[in-house]
């Protein structure tokens, strides 16, 4: 029992890492007005990117600035096909997701069998060497990889960027309302390619951690949905990065539990009334495929609930999002 | 006037496909005056003034400013310039507070990194100075306490009283447009253009507006302001300009003419102001609201008590200032918003509460104030917007099935019975690129053709040019004859009272007044508007002109920009 | 010596760019294709032939061709009603999945004669689909819920519920793979002609309901008002409720069916995995075709053309199906570019740089 908690709580992080990533990355396209639905695809592109360059050059680090890199790489197409030819934001990130995963798969089929030393755990200096020796969940929770640490110090970087800084507000402000934002003298173009690449970015950090810290190892279509969940996690979190944080530690341990659903087994005792129905009722509910489908339910009803709760409806989403940008000139 | 003009547009040309929309027109504003640009719709003023604050380039002509000819590309231009706008639909992100709002697009450092000596003393100068650490701060840190205490400097000058904390989704209207302006005035400004200001306004809101505007041209600060409120013109401005057809039609100081002289100059011929009525049949009550309540889209009261009796061939026009509760009625009465209490008769049955068909269905015709919002679909041809609310009668084809022919033909005779022009075809040129005042003729085509029992216009002629304006008047008259009972709602006083058998007063979601055009005190209406005596009327404002003149310059407003 | 790019909105498309830039665009995505299919060393004048000339004109290709036609058609017009009403389905993968496996349960478990077990598969298919569809309908009509994300959302939710149900309530006795029980005779769909299903008929049949509906009827004409103007259409009498409700449930309904066909016509059988994406390649086909629905019915047969091509490269020259996705991505990322070019007019100005250039310079010359 203990093992399996650990095993679920390290799980759980590490996973929590990949979310925290990619739904930062697109939270911060989607406050600049920008739906990006390619993450999936810039996940695998910053899997199998910062794989090969860390199989071939044997550092992880240079493998994640590189999966980093091709994230950015595919986000700029989707950045110059959604903010410049003003095309339709949904076709081009699914697309994009296509285009990524066709080619990861294609690419990737070398590289399936290799293996690297990816990231190995750290603990957090001074406080780490005791921390660790809490039973059970003390490995499990503060023994983690340097990716790890870099999401959760980006959780309040990103905060304080969206909301303390100049580049922030006009961030925002292009999000809400682009053409009021041009009128004072914002470049609503750089902003949302900056918004774009750098959600990429992000999304590609996501992808390198799965290869290199996760799991280390390459297999096509590695990222499993979980590109989706990011893009659903955003909503749940109302766009906000605080709240981001805590949905993304609970989608990663729903993420963890469905894999591990097969080993746990949870029933009544058989004298218990109603036990039957019960009985197959925690069988449903804990089922691996219903599993993975609370993230969206969960969205959809925390979505639900801010639109019809919120005084202005106008405030639970950002105003401008999905819609392209031109300055109707003449 | 031997003063040279502060701001000089020389012959402006501005051209879309098929439409000059400014002819070659002079602009001259001194500093220090608050200048009217007074025009129908379509006149050209807007274009100007987009023209004037960098959204579009003029074909050919120059502007000038304080001598310095300008090159104005975007609105960052103009901003940088010194030339200040307060749109009608106000640019602000509701999401965030007045303070972001006002500094926006500055890129405000925090205070450790300013270098204009109201920093902290953190930093050494010349870390602070250092280019480098500049553009760092500028992006990645946001200083909004000298900034706010600057607004509150502001805001106290000329007298607001705003709180830069505020998120903008709470404030009111005024307020919102008060936080537009001190966007301008942030940026120091020495020229502010106000866009129809007072469209969204209550009159205490107005009456501030006037005060502040006199305010900040005392202090040098030249002041376009746009209308076509003839009342509003005599009561702020110094001189007004008025644009006709896209070309200069004449400046005066407002002190040397007349309403009817500048009526004259904007149409370009006599505007009989009065039309002649007919004795109507009076008949059976066509609505009947009884205590009616209802709140507004901000969950606050709009209407309270209301009661309300319309016959047939009765015109029963409701005055008051915009803000009063007007839209409100006009919804509730139409059933496109729900009541919070009381009862609505319409031909005998209660319809508080049903669906916005059965009231289509009850015979209710509806003119609405905001005619793209709720009166047509833009992107939609003519004909679509013709039979918008007839398509479902039996002649137009079978049960389930539209005969497009039919329509055409329907749409092609309401066109040409109520001379609404520009069309091409009616079933391809689109309702959005009618002008104001041909699109309300369509509008009200429509509603007029259903021969409808209840009638609603709200601002019927709001927006219209005045050809236009007497062609609805007199439409609205004879439904008036042919026993239409007709719910009409005007900021106008003139048109409530040339059109009115009876005459209700509304202020703060309240009947406040009710008589009858004979017997009609028109100081007594215009002192109910205002919630009787409670605040002055723009009527009771001293007119402006030569006994104030304009300020020669001030410190503040004509420096050199930074 | 200055250049800019000079980018202005176009009055209109001149006719003869509605046309030229799809074929433009397509031109472009198959030139960056060939060069993905180089570096595999095959050669591309054969790759694209093959998939555009070759399978076109074969008996089987063109067999192939109508049956992908299918659900690519019904999808599309899943998409493209709600369109037409101002809304954007993009769930339409996992309308056509859930009705797939209402129709497959009805096909298992139920016994009628004759071709009534295909009739109540189909209607079991369309309510499924509809039921769906009916979820992120009405919250965005009850409470403006935008329904992009709660359709899509809702999407991924069906196909884990397939997978969940090929693996446990409707696994098939036989071994133990993730599908289902093969479909008896009965359960199958029957023929037209060769191996092509009645599906196909009733796409088309629902093809031309669909352009009478939006041309000829009231209803059409309240779908079309309510899809430019919201707000106007509800003070002129027209209920949105109503409207959106049944342009989506209609939508997931004609989804629904398009799954059913796909696996009582042609797979025989539900498996885990299946996710055909036709949901997806559905929008491009609705925005190509938001005409009409016969625009629909033609952009669906040509994308219908581009998946069979596909498989034909697969099949017979060892192409990867993982660059055939590529290549088919790439022609409608480049599709999606030409819409561009259709509303823009894009100039190359140069400017030298003097004083009086600046005075008179206008925008959008041309």
């Amino acid at each position: 029992m203990a093992g399996f908690i650990a095993g679920l709580l390290g799980a759980t992080v590490s996973v929590a890492t990949v979310f925290i990533f990619a739904g930062l990355g697109e939270l911060i396209a989607e406050r600049a007005g920008v739906l990006n639905l390619g993450v999936e695809g810039m996940m695998l592109g910053g899997a199998l990117g910062g794989f090969v360059v860390t199989v071939l050059t044997e550092s992880p680090w240079l493998g994640f600035c590189v999966g980093i890199g091709v994230g950015m790489l595919l986000a700029g197409i989707h950045a110059f096909l959604c903010v410049t030819l003003k095309a339709n934001q949904v076709i081009s990130g699914v697309m994009l997701t296509l285009l990524g995963t066709g080619l990861t798969t294609f690419y990737g089929a070398g590289w399936v069998d290799r293996s690297i030393d990816g990231f190995s755990e750290v603990t957090v200096p001074l406080v780490g060497q005791y921390l660790i020796q809490i039973p059970v969940i003390g490995e499990a929770l503060f023994s983690n990889t340097p990716t790890d640490y870099i999401a959760l110090a980006l959780v309040p970087a990103v905060w304080y960027l969206l909301n303390r800084s100049n580049l922030g507000v006009e961030l925002v402000s292009v999000g809400e309302d682009p053409e009021m934002a041009d009128t004072m003298g914002v470049s609503v173009f750089k902003l949302r390619y900056l918004a774009v690449v750098i959600g990429g970015g992000f999304a590609g950090a996501a992808g390198a951690h799965l290869s290199l810290a996760f799991s280390q190892l390459w297999v096509p279509g590695m990222t499993a949905g979980r590109g989706w969940i990011a893009v659903a996690l955003v909503i749940f979190a109302q766009w906000r990065p605080t709240r981001m944080l805590a949905g993304a530690y609970l989608f990663g341990m729903l993420d963890a539990l469905q894999l591990r659903s097969q080993a746990l087994s949870v029933s009544v005792g058989a004298d218990t009334p109603f036990a039957g129905l019960i009985n197959a009722v925690l069988e449903f509910v804990m089922n691996a495929q219903i599993m993975s489908t609370y993230p969206y339910v969960a969205t959809i009803m925390i979505l639900s609930y801010a639109v019809i709760r919120t005084e202005s409806s106008q405030l639970a989403v950002p105003s401008a999002l999905l819609e392209s940008y031109s300055r109707e000139t003449d | 006037m031997s003063e040279p003009p502060f701001l000089e547009l020389d012959g402006i040309l501005k051209q879309f496909p098929g439409v000059v929309a400014n002819d070659h027109v002079d602009l001259r504003v001194k500093r220090g005056e608050i200048h009217g640009l007074l025009g129908e719709n379509g006149a050209g003023k807007s274009t100007l003034m987009k023209i004037l604050y960098g959204l579009y380039t003029q074909d050919s002509g120059t502007i000038y400013l304080d001598g310095e000819r300008l090159e104005l590309a975007s609105p960052q231009d103009a901003i940088d310039a010194g030339i200040g706008m307060v749109h009608q639909h106000f640019q602000l992100i509701p999401r965030l507070s007045v303070a972001k709002n006002v500094v926006l697009g500055e890129r405000e450092p925090a205070s450790a990194f300013r270098v204009d000596g109201t920093s902290g003393g953190l930093l050494p100068e010349s870390v602070r100075s250092n280019s480098i650490v500049q553009s760092l701060a500028r992006l990645f840190s946001l200083g909004l306490d000298v900034p706010k205490r600057r607004i509150q400097q502001l805001a106290d000058q000329y007298g607001f009283d705003i709180d830069p904390d505020a998120k903008v989704w709470e404030l009111g209207v005024g307020q919102q447009q008060r936080v537009e302006i001190l966007k301008a005035l942030y940026r120091d400004v020495d020229l502010l253009i106000l866009d129809e200001p007072t469209a969204v306004l209550t009159p205490t809101e107005a009456e501030q507006l006037f005060d502040s505007l006199e305010r900040l041209a005392a202090e040098g600060l030249s002041v376009i302001f746009i209308t076509h409120k003839l009342t509003e013109v005599e009561s702020v401005v110094d001189r007004v300009t008025i644009l006709r057809d896209g070309e200069n039609a004449g400046t005066a100081a407002v002190s040397d003419v007349s309403k009817a002289d500048l009526a004259e100059m904007m149409v370009g011929r006599e505007v009989l102001f009065d039309i002649e009525r007919d004795g109507a049949e009076r008949g059976e009550p066509v609505l009947e609201l009884r205590n009616v309540g209802a709140e507004s889209d901000r969950g606050i009261e709009a209407l309270s008590g209301i009661d309300l009796t319309v016959r047939e061939g009765e015109v029963v026009g409701v005055a008051g200032v915009s803000g009063n509760g007007q839209k409100e009625l006009a919804e509730v009465t139409a059933g496109i918003r729900d009541v919070t209490a009381g009862s609505i008769r319409i031909g005998g049955s209660d319809l508080a509460g049903a669906t916005p068909k059965e009231f289509v269905e009850k015979g209710i015709s509806f003119v609405p104030e905001d005619r793209l919002r709720y009166g047509c679909a833009a992107e939609l041809p003519i004909l679509h917007n013709a039979v918008m609310k007839e398509f479902t009668d039996t002649r137009f084809g079978g049960k389930a099935s539209l005969n497009y022919d039919e329509l055409a033909a329907y749409a092609e005779t309401l066109v040409e019975e109520f001379d609404v022009r520009g069309v091409d075809s009616v079933a391809e040129t689109k309702a959005g690129d009618l002008s104001g005042g041909n699109l309300q003729k369509l509008i009200l085509a429509r509603e007029i053709s259903r021969d409808p029992d209840l009638l609603i216009a709200n601002q019927p002629t709001r927006g219209v040019d005045v050809g236009a304006i007497e062609f609805i008047r007199e439409a609205l008259l004879e439904q008036r004859q042919n026993g239409t009972g007709t719910l009409l709602i005007s900021e106008n006083l003139d048109e409530i009272m040339d059109l009115s058998d009876r005459i209700l007063v509304i202020y703060e979601g309240e009947f406040v007044h009710e008589t009858t055009p004979k017997a009609a005190d028109r100081d007594r209406i215009g002192l109910e508007m205002n919630g009787g005596g409670a605040g002055n009327d723009t009527d009771d404002r001293p007119k402006r002109g030569s006994s104030r003149s304009p300020t020669p310059v001030a410190t503040e407003h004509g420096a050199k920009r930074r | 010596m200055n250049a800019t790019v000079d980018v202005t909105a176009r009055e209109e498309t001149p006719p003869w760019l509605e046309y030229a830039a799809p074929i433009f665009t397509i031109l472009a995505a198959l030139g960056v294709g060939a060069l993905v299919l180089l570096v595999i060393d095959v050669n591309p004048i054969e790759a694209y032939s093959l998939m555009l000339v070759e399978t076109p004109t074969s008996r089987q290709g063109q067999t192939d061709i109508l049956i992908t036609a299918v659900p690519l058609v019904l999808a599309g017009l899943a998409v493209y009603l709600p369109l037409k009403a101002g809304l954007f389905n993009i769930g339409a993968e996992g309308q056509l999945v859930f009705g797939a496996l209402a129709g497959t349960w009805v096909g298992l478990n139920v016994s009628l004669p004759g071709y009534a077990l295909v009739l109540l598969m189909f209607l079991a298919a369309a309510g499924a689909g509809g039921l769906l569809a009916a979820i992120p309908a009405w919250l965005r009509a009850k409470w403006d819920i935008n329904e992009i994300i709660t359709s899509l959302l809702l999407s991924f939710i069906a196909l884990e519920l397939l997978s969940y149900a090929v693996r446990g309530p409707m696994k098939g006795a036989a071994g133990n793979f993730p599908q289902t029980a093969q479909f008896s005779e009965a359960a199958t769909l029957p023929t037209l002609y060769g191996r092509v299903h009645v599906g196909l008929a009733v796409a088309l049949v629902l093809v031309v309901l669909t352009y009478v509906l939006m041309t000829q009827t009231r209803l059409g004409f309240e779908i079309n008002f309510v899809g430019s103007n919201d707000e106007a259409a509800v003070q002129a009498g027209m209920s949105k409720y109503r409207l959106y409700l049944f342009v989506f449930v209609l939508g997931g309904a004609f989804a629904g069916i398009g799954g059913i066909g796909e696996i009582a016509g042609v797979q025989g059988r539900l498996r885990a995995g299946f996710e055909p994406g036709y949901g997806f390649t559905a929008i491009p086909i609705a925005l190509l075709g938001r005409g009409s629905a016969i625009k629909v019915l033609f952009a669906g047969l040509f994308f219908a053309l581009l998946f069979t091509g596909g498989t034909t490269m697969e099949v017979f020259l060892g192409i990867p199906a993982a660059l055939v996705d590529v290549i088919q991505a790439l022609i409608i990322l480049f599709l999606i570019t030409g819409e561009f070019f259709k509303q823009y007019r894009v100039g190359l100005r140069f400017k030298r740089e003097t004083p009086s250039t600046t005075a008179n310079a206008t925008r959008g010359d041309d």
